[in-house]
């Protein structure tokens, strides 16, 4: 499919137009200064010059505490799910971003799809933003195959060059909406897909500074070969916070609660965390990982080994370099990757 | 879409208490079609929903033959099995299922079949057994053997009785600690594994019961020169969807909602290293 | 859908956070990147903050206790209730027989106003807040070593800090904000000495580690000014004034303290090495310190340290005081104890009992009150807003029986807490990200707290309820809304001056002094320093080791920082957060005993088995937890469980007066 261009005079103009079909979601800045993707209210609000998101995506699609169930006494017990049905584009998103709504198609689609995830997904048109320079300095996306620019998984992905926005068309939606808008689209010249090209690779070596390694990590881990000393040092700088589970683009577990509000009841579903002692803790007491070692063995081998890459379509972290930020000790991947593959960690 | 999340409502049929802290429901499903369409087999489990207090998951204790109903057996550990315990007939549950994978049947067929359960393990097993001597001529032998911590623990001491006085099968019972009044043997499960007479090389063993039990009986078993992928286990886990999703009951790569809960030992021992 | 931002409800570290809204519920939190604080971290309890919202146990009717059960009413009879009942005892038996609790996790607001009430309306001067047993007489005003009733320095101040003291605090359970600092000056090189009961988590990880055991912890401090002060002869130009410190150190040698206590004579000056060669020292110290029966002379030995910079050019030393609930500060700032005013004026101080006399246009209490520990017993009713009465004091079952005792007994809060549950009248309050106001953290940071949602039923504003009733008892307040209190608290509290609405609607609030009030508040170190001297000389006399014998040869002893938020009101109503704080209580019933392997294995007792534990007092079963991070000799209970065991004793500290829970022999043997 061609690239097309959407000149930067009329980009504004084309949100415009989106928001008219659909919420647009994007990165906007709020009071106190952060970027979190959310609803904007106008095309201005979108900042384009952000670094990353404080979140991913993943609170748009599932969110930290939702009504799966609402029940009922009458004359019996009553049923039913809602689901969300809101037509939304996701615009500006980052590629690691992106790349972590593959993983989580993969994880709430499969042989059994989970409707709540797959109505909001399904009506949502995903629109990347390459990052032509590393973000923040936290970021590894180019240790995981997922950025600084992609080749697939979105919708479309946008580049900004200096005629204006690379429009590149990735999937059937991406390329029914650049039609339905053509007439604010130029089509992209030679010169600006060499451009685009070039500075993908620029911005791959502007990012090996940050390099993880994780290709090295996964092999021992895969293996079985990492010391039980990094379990026991990774679980003292480990806070159980919880909050690189809940920033991290690819964690997807979740607990469920019922509750009773006079005769209306529901079943509300929370985000939850592999780190927590009571995750695997069962009603009798036994807890097959009390251990706080054990339980970061079992995160970091869903994050980077082999055989859960291989069973998912791709290895869970994306690089994005949450973990890092919002670790509040000092047990986030890059630390618990150098850690697997030294024997110890800072 | 389906949503796997949204429970059948069922009816409790009977309560059947089983010791001083498990009982056995009989369970309905409401809607005609969803009982025609819960085809169930031995292995599988159900998410039981006690609606406000919350849901867990359960074996299906009971083979489907010839009936329209389905059995859980339930220990009185938490929240949602004392709610559970309180409920009688007439009560409404919701159920999701059934789930899991389920034991070989077909593909066992011909040899020697032994059970090995430990006090609540039983559950499980339970069905299988049932389907195993209702085709009793399609199997070489059937073994049971069966311990409990006390006798006050021992469960379906009704088909235990069957069991033990049936023709075609053996069925031998020990506890762990005995009682005034207890005539039988006293020693582990594990101690009545040298009654097993039948050629392992062509034997597969079901066993179920707590980690420390399973632990040593796949030992002894493995000894007597059972073939790794001759021991089959199901193995229970804290549970939040049973459909793969919240992955609480995950061990390394594997769900045991959905990889399982059945396994065999050569897949139980990879998944081992992530667990004491 | 919005994000609203606002300021952790928990701790006394002040992270800054999102809360997440969609239809007027709040559907989760974020942390704050942009927040000098969170700097884009949570801890567990942070990230579940929005459960205390849409949450069913929330108290949302005014109960009324009839025939012994609490029925649910209505706001005026819930008023008219409270009114009567306080005003029949004030009326028999004197305004003194009334005792008010307030609140370290209400705003500022609420506590102002509470204040005011108590002293105004009540006319009562026992006002005090549960938590206060936690601060130490160096948080009062009489402390005039730093010129300051709080923490000497800021968060931030970690960041260049190349020495950092963490004394009697486990920062990874109590304070993960500063915790998560620490780990990365370590990775910087900053030096980290620990010196705590346990040897936890960041002990593990320091470059030294001080075990201080029960009773020695003012004697190892002392031990570190010998070094400093004596041998190394450290800040002689200021030679007079330091003279009496010098000499109440003099007998303190490290050789000495080896043999008392067993902290090694090379580690001490190894630690005074480190001290002196740094350009900026940080000291940290929490209620480890505050609740052990030797702490007076702890602290009051750490701020003399401060007052001794390094002796290189420039150096700095700052103190931060950990206090452990988000607005424990503000609570203590507004004037909710029984021996200062608001802003900390003094209770003789003519001119300041007049301003705030003419502000609230009326007369004031202005005696010195009871303690939150000493109203038990002694008053006839009380009034609690927010408080953890019977989880805060020493000895839960005294504690319970007083409130059982009352002839009247009213409670305000947000859940039916242990407290609320024994009240007369109940009335419900709104909750964090439910109402607007102010809370000031222990850097002395004050921020807004900023409504999300609507509170739940019938469940208002603390300061509203509080308003209401006063104007029922005959002195109505003009109170509309939050600003309108906290203008005025800036406008009397001479404290809080400069601290204006503006500069607080900036993400991060401001610190407390302003430029303007500091002027106005001068400090001298001299006259602090002299404190610890006394105070050091009377511990060095006292006999405070505590002893085991041959029946009872372990020392049972309560921590405060190990697992201080289970069984906390908050967390353990929140909808999923409980599980985690109740998991121990779970997995060890009857106590969470923790014992050195060596004890354990003397003993022949196993973790996770149970025990008998016998002390003098009683006995009780509960579950062992071995763990290396035990001191030998000694079996370590979290706080809230050795308060409420019945196994330990309760003395009344000999400097403060206040009960502590002594350091008690017992006997451990296994369960068969």
């Amino acid at each position: 499919m061609t690239a097309r261009m959407v000149p930067h005079s009329r980009v504004d103009e084309f949100v415009a137009r989106l928001m008219e079909a659909a919420e647009v979601i994007a990165p906007r800045r709020v009071e106190g200064g952060d970027v979190f993707y959310g609803p904007i209210s106008s095309p201005a609000e979108v900042a384009w010059d952000y670094g990353t998101a404080v979140e991913p995506l993943k609170r748009l699609l599932v969110p930290q505490r939702e009504t799966v169930l609402r029940f009922s006494v009458n004359e019996g017990i009553h049923v039913a799910a809602e689901m969300d049905e809101r037509e939304r584009v996701f615009l500006g998103v980052r590629c690691c971003d992106v790349t972590g709504v593959t993983v989580f198609d993969a994880l709430y689609g499969g042989d059994i799809p989970d409707p709540y995830y797959m109505s909001r997904r399904q009506r949502s048109i995903l629109i990347a933003l390459t990052c032509q320079q590393p973000p923040n300095d936290t970021c590894f996306c180019v240790c995981c195959e997922a950025g600084p620019f992609l080749t697939k998984g979105y919708d479309q992905q946008w580049t900004s060059l200096p005629d204006g926005m690379l429009v590149e068309i990735g999937s059937d939606r991406g390329l029914t909406l650049a039609r339905a808008h053509d007439d604010l689209l130029l089509p992209a010249e030679p010169d600006h897909l060499a451009a685009r090209y070039r500075l993908a690779r620029e911005a791959e070596t502007k990012f090996s500074d940050f390099r993880s390694y994780i290709a090295a990590a996964m092999r021992k881990l895969t293996m079985n070969e990492v010391l039980p000393e990094v379990w026991e040092q990774a679980a003292d700088r480990c806070l159980e916070c919880g909050g690189c589970t809940f920033l991290c683009p690819t964690c997807s577990c979740f607990t469920v609660t019922d509750r009773w509000e006079g005769p209306q009841g529901l079943r509300e579903r929370h985000w939850d965390a592999c780190l927590f002692r009571c995750y695997a803790r069962e009603a009798s007491g036994h807890n097959p990982r009390a251990e706080l070692g054990d339980r970061m063995h079992a995160r970091f081998f869903h994050k980077i080994s082999h055989q859960w890459a291989q069973r998912n379509g791709r290895q869970a972290c994306v690089g994005c370099g949450r973990c890092v930020m919002t670790c509040l000790g000092w047990a986030h991947t890059p630390a618990v990757t150098e850690g697997i593959r030294r024997g110890v960690i800072p | 879409m389906k949503n796997p999340y949204l429970p059948e409502l069922a009816t409790i049929q009977r309560v059947k208490p089983e010791t001083y802290d498990t009982t056995t429901f009989t369970l309905r499903l409401d809607d005609p079609q969803a009982r025609a369409a819960f085809h169930h087999r031995p292995g599988q489990f159900i998410e039981l929903s006690v609606f406000g207090i919350g849901e867990a998951p359960f074996c299906i204790a009971s083979s489907a033959h010839g009936r329209d109903t389905f059995d859980i057996s339930v220990r009185k550990v938490g929240r949602v099995t004392a709610a559970l315990h309180d409920m009688r007939e007439g009560g409404q549950v919701g159920i999701r299922g059934p789930l899991g994978n389920w034991f070989p049947f077909e593909e066992v067929e011909g040899k020697h079949i032994l059970f090995v359960g430990g006090g609540i393990g039983l559950f499980p097993l339970r069905p299988q057994i049932q389907e195993v001597c209702r085709a009793r001529d399609r199997f070489a032998s059937i073994t049971v053997l069966y311990g409990a911590r006390t006798p006050r623990d021992l469960v379906y001491r009704d088909e235990l009785e069957q069991w033990r006085h049936q023709e075609g099968m053996v069925c031998l019972l020990t506890v762990d600690v005995g009682e005034d009044g207890w005539t039988g043997r006293v020693g582990v499960v594990g101690s009545l594994l040298p009654e097993v007479r039948f050629d392992v090389s062509r034997g597969v063993a079901f066993v179920c019961g707590p980690p420390i039990m399973i632990r040593f009986v796949t030992q002894d078993l493995l000894n007597m020169g059972f073939a790794e992928d001759a021991i089959i286990t199901t193995l229970e886990r804290h549970m939040r969807c049973g459909i793969g999703k919240c992955n609480h009951c995950m061990i390394g790569d594997k769900w045991v909602c959905k990889d399982g809960p059945v396994f065999t030992y050569r897949q139980m021992k990879a998944m081992m290293e992530f667990e004491e | 859908m919005a994000e609203i931002a606002t300021v952790c409800p928990f701790c006394g570290c002040g992270c800054g956070l999102y809360v997440h809204t969609r239809d007027g519920h709040a559907i989760g939190v974020s942390p704050s990147r942009s927040h000098s604080i969170s700097q884009g971290r949570l801890c567990l309890k942070g990230w579940h903050a929005h459960e205390l919202t849409d949450n069913p146990r929330r108290l949302t009717q005014p109960l009324l206790r009839r025939n012994g059960q609490l029925v649910e009413v209505s706001w005026e009879e819930a008023i008219a209730a409270a009114s009567r009942g306080l005003g029949e005892i004030a009326q028999c038996s004197g305004p003194r027989a009334i005792g008010v609790l307030g609140s370290a996790r209400c705003t500022n607001e609420d506590n102002y106003v509470l204040v005011r009430f108590t002293r105004g309306t009540l006319r009562t001067p026992n006002l005090d807040c549960s938590l206060n047993i936690q601060c130490l007489p160096e948080l009062s005003p009489q402390h005039r070593g730093i010129g300051l009733a709080a923490s000497s320095g800021q968060i931030a101040d970690l960041d260049q800090s190349d020495f950092i003291l963490v004394v009697g605090d486990d920062p990874t359970e109590e304070h993960p904000a500063i915790a998560a600092r620490l780990y990365r000056a370590r990775l910087r090189g900053a030096h980290i000495v620990t010196a705590s009961l346990r040897r936890h988590t960041l002990a593990r990880l320091a470059d030294v580690h001080l075990a201080l055991r029960p009773g020695q912890e003012a004697r190892v401090i002392g031990s570190l000014l010998h070094v400093l002060l004596v041998e190394e002869g450290m800040a002689r130009e200021a030679a007079a004034e330091l003279a009496a410190l010098r000499a109440s150190v003099a007998d303190l040698s490290p050789e000495d303290t080896q043999a008392e206590t067993g902290v090694p004579a090379e580690t001490l000056r190894r630690v005074a090495q480190l001290y002196l060669s740094s350009q900026q020292v940080a000291i940290l110290y929490s209620t480890g310190l505050a609740l052990s029966p030797v702490s007076a002379p702890a602290v009051q030995a750490l701020t003399s340290l401060a007052a001794l910079s390094p002796p290189a050019v420039g150096a700095r030393v700052v103190l931060l005081s950990l206090l452990s609930r988000n607005n424990l500060q503000g609570c203590r700032d507004m004037g909710v104890a029984p021996e200062f005013l608001p802003g900390y004026g003094q209770l003789n101080d003519d001119a300041a009992v007049q301003r705030l006399a003419q502000a609230w246009q009326c007369e004031l209490a202005r005696e010195r009150g009871l303690r939150a520990w000493e109203m038990l017993g002694r008053v006839e009713g009380m009034y609690v807003m927010g408080d953890d009465v019977i989880r805060s004091l020493p000895d839960m079952a005294r504690t319970r029986a007083a409130l059982e005792g009352l002839k009247f007994l009213v409670v305000q809060d947000i859940f039916l807490s242990p407290a609320a549950s024994l009240a007369h009248v109940v009335l419900p309050a709104a909750a964090f990200a439910e109402r607007d106001g102010t809370s000031t953290s222990l850097e002395r940071r004050v921020q807004l707290i900023r409504r999300a949602v609507s509170p739940p039923g019938q469940a208002r504003e603390d300061w509203r309820i509080i308003a209401d009733l006063s104007g029922a008892m005959g002195q109505p307040f003009p109170y509309r809304n939050a600003r309108q209190i906290f203008e005025e608290i800036a406008d009397l509290l001479p404290i809080y001056a400069g601290v204006f609405y503006a500069s607080l609607e900036v993400h991060g609030g401001i610190r407390w002094p302003t430029l303007e009030a500091r002027e106005a508040q001068p400090g001298s170190l001299s006259s602090g320093v002299t404190d610890a001297a006394e105070a050091l000389t009377r511990a060095a006399a006292r006999d405070t080791k505590m002893k085991a014998s041959e029946q009872y040869p372990l020392l049972l002893t309560a921590d405060p920082t190990l697992r201080p938020w289970d069984g906390e009101v908050t967390v353990c109503q929140a909808l999923t957060l409980w599980e985690e704080f109740t998991v121990v209580d779970r997995d060890y019933p009857g106590g969470m005993l923790c014992l050195h392997p060596e004890d354990a294995r003397r003993g022949g007792l196993r973790g996770g088995r149970d025990a008998r534990v016998a002390s003098t007092k009683g006995e009780r079963q509960m579950r062992v937890r071995v763990s290396d991070e035990v001191p030998e000799g000694i079996a370590i209970l979290p706080y809230a469980q050795a308060a409420g065991s019945g196994l330990m004793e309760v003395s009344a500290h000999p400097d403060t007066g206040r009960p502590v829970l002594m350091p008690t022999p017992v006997s451990v043997a296994p369960v068969q």
